[in-house]
């Protein structure tokens, strides 16, 4: 009987092997989506698993400097908005600890980049990174070290005095010639090797689980539409084997051959393909991250779940599909026929979509209200659910109010078989509605992290000093980035003022107020902390001050009365990490004037309006060479290397432009998936149908009105079910956004990668049955009538 | 004909059938008796149950009241899984259309029966082409059935009952399709080769020149056998002249 399954398989004629090609072609792409996935999951595991070594926590460094571990000084440093992790590393002793990646530790003057940091090195001119790291490159850093093939990462090697804090050897500050990243340098005896504690890491094997489940589905759908492909067709044939003598296990077993051949092509000819995209897909960085081909790989376990699940699923499917069917030596027939859709099929819609709206009812400014979560599940399920009585109801509309034959006959069809009609759509319907809930709410959640004054600032850098830098330092630092082709600066000063006194010194009065160091953010003049200065006494920055033509130079950053030459300016905001905030304006015409020589006030502060992205880079160049963030930083606190204000809102804003992309991404699948099984779904229904539509067509009915039959059939329930998801999801995520986002916040609009990938997806699915007329012209010409009319004579 | 000694006598038999669909009754106590060997028409008017009737005989379907014997032995009463098996080695079936599998080539129709009772391949097919030559459609072997004309279909389907040398055969309106010519050939070669091999053939038809081909003729009206004619001579005669 598997001979004979296998031979009515393969050696059945063109068009029983159209229909296992067919089918194997759908499950391909269903497969090597899926694969995908899981390849992208199982890199991101790998990534989530793998040793944390820049989380390595190093003690003090001890005075005198001990003889074992070594000086470690991790920071981050930018170019061209991607992140460069950055090691500073000197060995105390032998046996001090290797980073991951490397076999030894450079020596000073020495350091080893990653591959792609390196190829920038190479390709990208010094004066815009490579001053940045002292030293020649000795070798490049392995995989063990890196998160993917895009990461930037450098290990520096140095002697201990070079990186010793100044406490412990002082080394030679705002020489404006030697960078010495001191500040922050901690001692460290062992390399840590846990994973790194992300917070999102959680949400985003949550997002992988939702995003396998988005495409599993319709891909199970697809595959079941694939098996039943040309079914009416396939049980005629069953019907007369079962005439002949074959038994109803016979038949189980043909049915089974036939299902697991197509699909087990499919799966391997899927396997063949992802193989194929897996370089596309590793450059993809669809979380942010491009990982390296050798992560982007299912697990062996994967791999045999394709290979042999979904031929599995596939025979699974074609039983159950025979268990609806009686087949008799005479024919087949349905075991019951299929009751309407009644309206209770609306009532996990409903469910859900309280459940969704009293989360959003306990949800703040703050948090989302727990019950959000299964709400948006459960409302998924009910609009699968519900999508079979929404395509009767739209039949029974479209029957009434549309006129002409070929709305009368789909009408009938539609009726006739809602769930079916409304299975072929299930996968775009699902697509439809994810993507418009994440087009809606992630532009939203964007939107409320931009002022308006944010894009005027977006190509402005901000580096600021701590206490600053002394008067002179702070002149020949703004010289040179003077001498910058390209770059506009901005400075702010503030007086040093003594805090505290020495203890038992004096009356205790200190300066007026300081700001914080390093450009933490600060609450305004006057600030706070300061630092213990030579003599014992704790010293700080008085009221920052900026020129009035500085200030009009920005532009939205305030203005000063008229007819003033500099005034005192309230710049704590400025140094907050949120654009919401650091874009207020610091001076008003009712800032206080300031009087003083400019020359003598400490420089706190750079902004430097850069014109292209090399001018950018040339600046931070200069400044990491000149005055490196580490000499600001705290003790043991990581430095913040200057940035521009648009690169400020860029990190801010990454995570949710990656759920963005996350989600689009799902979309996308989800829609391609589900465009297959709408196009298996169709074809089928054609050879199902060859015999009515043949017999139509002899009878006079144009070809065009057989063509609107089809058409018809997919567009009544897909246009119907896409309006209510799409709505649904407009509404929920506009409550969503209206609960989420401070008051007063504008309400947004669908962004245009939205408009895009719908209209896509919808232009696909059309222009797929559009493909399929052809083959409905074809197969009712007058030249098949007599094997339809007079089979088998 | 009621009698234990004459019901033995009897290759096949049907007493006081009745067979409903939903509410429609198909047969009312239907009762007839084959002989082995022998060639029966049924005939009657469109609706009258004569193929209902038929398909009780073979045991496709089961009767709601009444019993169906097939040499000897309670069909009605007999599992699908038996009743799977005598259609595959004791009955062969020629219909008007859709008997043949139309993915499968001429060869392989008429070979299923007996691959499908396990019999080698190789000697399935000899014993498949040795019918299609006897048929004279041996260079059709390797058509698939849409390829053929209906007579030709109607040969394949005529080869394919008689391959696995059948008690009986149920041919229900075996020419409906066909024009007149190449359905008294069909009919030609299958009483012929019926008698030849001594098989039963139980034939339903509304077509008296077919009837004609028969020994007895039996008539079903209202889901009854109304009527049994007797030898089918004379209407053989008539309708030859007709002809």
């Amino acid at each position: 009987m598997l001979r004979l399954g296998l031979r009515l398989t393969l050696r059945s004629g063109r068009e029983a092997l159209v229909r296992l090609w067919i089918t194997a072609a759908a499950v391909a792409v269903g497969v090597a989506l899926l694969l995908g996935v899981l390849a992208e999951f199982h890199a991101f595991q790998a990534n989530a698993n793998r040793a944390c070594w820049s989380c390595t926590a190093g003690a003090a460094v001890p005075s005198p400097l001990p003889s074992r571990g070594e000086l470690w000084n991790d920071s981050v440093d930018f170019y061209q908005g991607q992140t460069i992790t950055r090691l500073d590393v000197a060995p105390l002793g032998a046996g001090a600890p290797v980073p991951p990646g490397i076999t030894r530790l450079p020596g000073p003057g020495q350091y080893y980049a990653s591959p792609a940091l390196a190829a920038l090195l190479r390709t990208v001119p010094a004066d815009q990174l490579g001053d940045r790291f002292p030293g020649h490159m000795i070798g490049t850093i392995g995989e063990a070290a890196l998160n993917g093939a895009n990461d930037l990462v450098i290990y520096i090697g140095y002697t201990p005095a070079a990186l010793a804090p100044a406490a412990v050897s002082p080394p030679a500050k705002h020489a404006l010639a030697t960078p010495a990243p001191a500040a922050g340098t901690t001692w460290v005896t062992s390399i840590a090797t846990a994973p790194p504690r992300e917070v999102f890491t959680p949400f985003f094997r949550y997002a992988f689980g939702v995003g396998v489940l988005a495409v599993l589905f319709p891909m199970l759908v697809l595959i079941s539409t694939a098996t039943r492909l040309a079914a009416d067709r396939r049980e005629e044939r069953f019907a007369a084997l079962r005439l002949v003598g074959g038994t109803p296990a016979d038949i189980r077993v043909i049915a089974s051959v036939e299902s697991v051949v197509s699909a087990f092509c499919g799966a391997v000819t899927g396997v063949v393909i992802f193989l194929l995209v897996r370089p596309a897909l590793a450059g993809a960085a669809l979380i942010g991250t491009r990982y390296f081909e050798s992560q982007l790989t299912p697990t062996a376990w994967g791999y045999l779940a394709m290979l042999a699940g979904v031929p599995a699923a596939a025979a699974a499917a074609a039983l159950i599909s025979l268990r609806r069917v009686q087949v008799s030596p005479l024919g087949v027939s349905r075991r019951a026929k299929p009751k309407p859709p009644a309206i209770w099929r609306l009532t996990i819609l409903v469910l859900g979509l309280a459940l969704y709206l009293y989360g959003l009812s306990k949800t703040t400014h703050k948090s989302i209200g727990a019950p959000a979560y299964p709400g948006l599940l459960v409302t998924m399920i009910g609009l699968v659910v519900a999508g079979p009585w929404l395509t009767s109801v739209a039949s029974r509309l479209f029957g009434r109010l549309t006129p002409g034959s070929s709305a009368l006959l789909a009408a009938r069809r539609l009726a006739g078989n809602p769930k079916g009609a409304f299975r072929s759509v299930t996968g775009l319907v699902l697509a439809v509605f994810l993507g418009t809930m994440v087009g809606t709410l992630v532009p939203a959640v964007n939107a409320a992290e931009v002022t308006p004054s944010e894009g005027a600032l977006t190509n402005v850098l901000r580096d600021s000093f701590g206490l600053g830098l002394s008067p002179h330092a702070g002149a020949r630092l703004l010289a040179g980035l003077d001498a910058i082709k390209g770059a506009d600066v901005y400075p702010i000063y503030a007086p040093v003022v003594t805090l505290r006194p020495p203890a038992g010194s004096g009356d205790g009065k200190g300066g007026s107020g300081s700001r914080g160091p390093a450009g933490g953010p600060g609450g305004g003049n006057p600030v706070s902390k300061g630092e213990q200065g030579a003599n014992g006494a704790l010293v700080g920055t008085g009221p920052s001050v900026m020129t009035c033509s500085a200030l009009r130079g920005l532009g939205v950053l305030g203005r000063c009365a008229p007819g003033l030459h500099a005034v005192e300016v309230s710049d704590g905001n400025l140094y907050d990490d949120n654009p919401m905030y650091n874009t207020q304006p610091i001076a008003s015409a009712s800032s206080p004037p300031y009087t003083g020589d400019l020359a003598k006030l400490n420089l706190i502060t750079v902004l430097v309006r850069v014109d292209r992205p090399a001018t950018l880079e040339r600046v931070r160049t200069y400044l990491a060479v000149n005055a490196p963030p580490a000499d600001f930083a705290g003790g043991g606190t990581a430095p913040t290397p200057p940035r521009t204000f648009g690169e400020t809102l860029q990190i801010r804003t990454a995570r949710a432009a990656t759920l963005e992309r996350i989600v689009y991404a799902a979309a996308a699948l989800t829609l391609i998936v589900a465009g297959c099984s709408l196009a298996v779904a169709v074809g089928g229904g054609l050879v199902d149908r060859k015999r009515p539509f043949t017999l139509l067509r002899v009878s006079g009915a144009p070809v065009g009105v057989l063509s609107r039959v089809v058409l018809m059939e997919a567009a009544v329930p897909l246009l119907a079910a896409t309006v209510v998801a799409a709505g649904i999801a407009y509404g929920t995520s506009m409550w969503a956004f209206v609960r989420l986002a401070p008051a007063g916040t504008a309400i947004p609009r669908l962004g245009s990668d939205y408009y895009y990938l719908m209209g896509i997806g919808l232009a696909l699915a059309f222009g797929i049955i559009t493909v399929t007329l052809p083959l409905l012209r074809r197969m009712t010409s007058p030249g098949n009538v007599r094997f339809e009319l007079a089979l088998p004579g | 004909m009621n009698s234990p000694v004459a019901m033995r006598a009897h290759l096949i038999e049907a007493r006081d059938v009745a067979k409903s669909f939903g509410k429609t009754p198909a047969l009312r106590g239907a009762s007839v008796a084959v002989s082995p060997g022998e060639i029966l028409a049924v005939m009657g008017p469109s609706g009258s149950g004569k193929s209902t009737l038929l398909h009780c005989l073979a045991g496709i379907f089961t009767p709601d009241r009444g019993e169906v014997r097939f040499d000897g032995q309670r069909l009605d009463t007999l599992g699908e899984a038996e009743r799977t098996k005598l259609r595959r080695t004791a009955f062969g079936f020629v219909f008007q259309f859709g008997q043949l599998v139309p993915e499968l080539t001429t060869a392989d129709n008429v070979a299923l029966p007996l691959l499908l009772n396990r019999v080698r391949r190789r000697a399935a097919y000899k014993t498949a082409q040795a019918w299609l030559d006897r048929l004279g459609i041996a260079d059709k072997g390797g058509n698939r059935t849409g390829e053929l004309s209906g007579g030709e279909a109607q040969r394949v389907a005529v080869a394919r009952a008689l391959a696995v040398g059948p008690k009986v055969i149920f041919a229900d309106e075996p020419t409906g399709s066909l024009d007149s010519l190449a359905g008294e050939k069909v009919m030609d070669l299958l009483t012929g080769l019926a008698r030849e091999a001594g098989t039963t053939v139980v034939l339903v038809t509304h077509d008296a020149r077919v009837a004609a081909y028969a020994d007895r003729v039996v008539m079903v009206r209202d889901g009854q056998v109304s009527g049994d004619l007797g030898a089918a001579g004379a209407q053989v005669s008539a309708a030859k002249a007709a002809r």
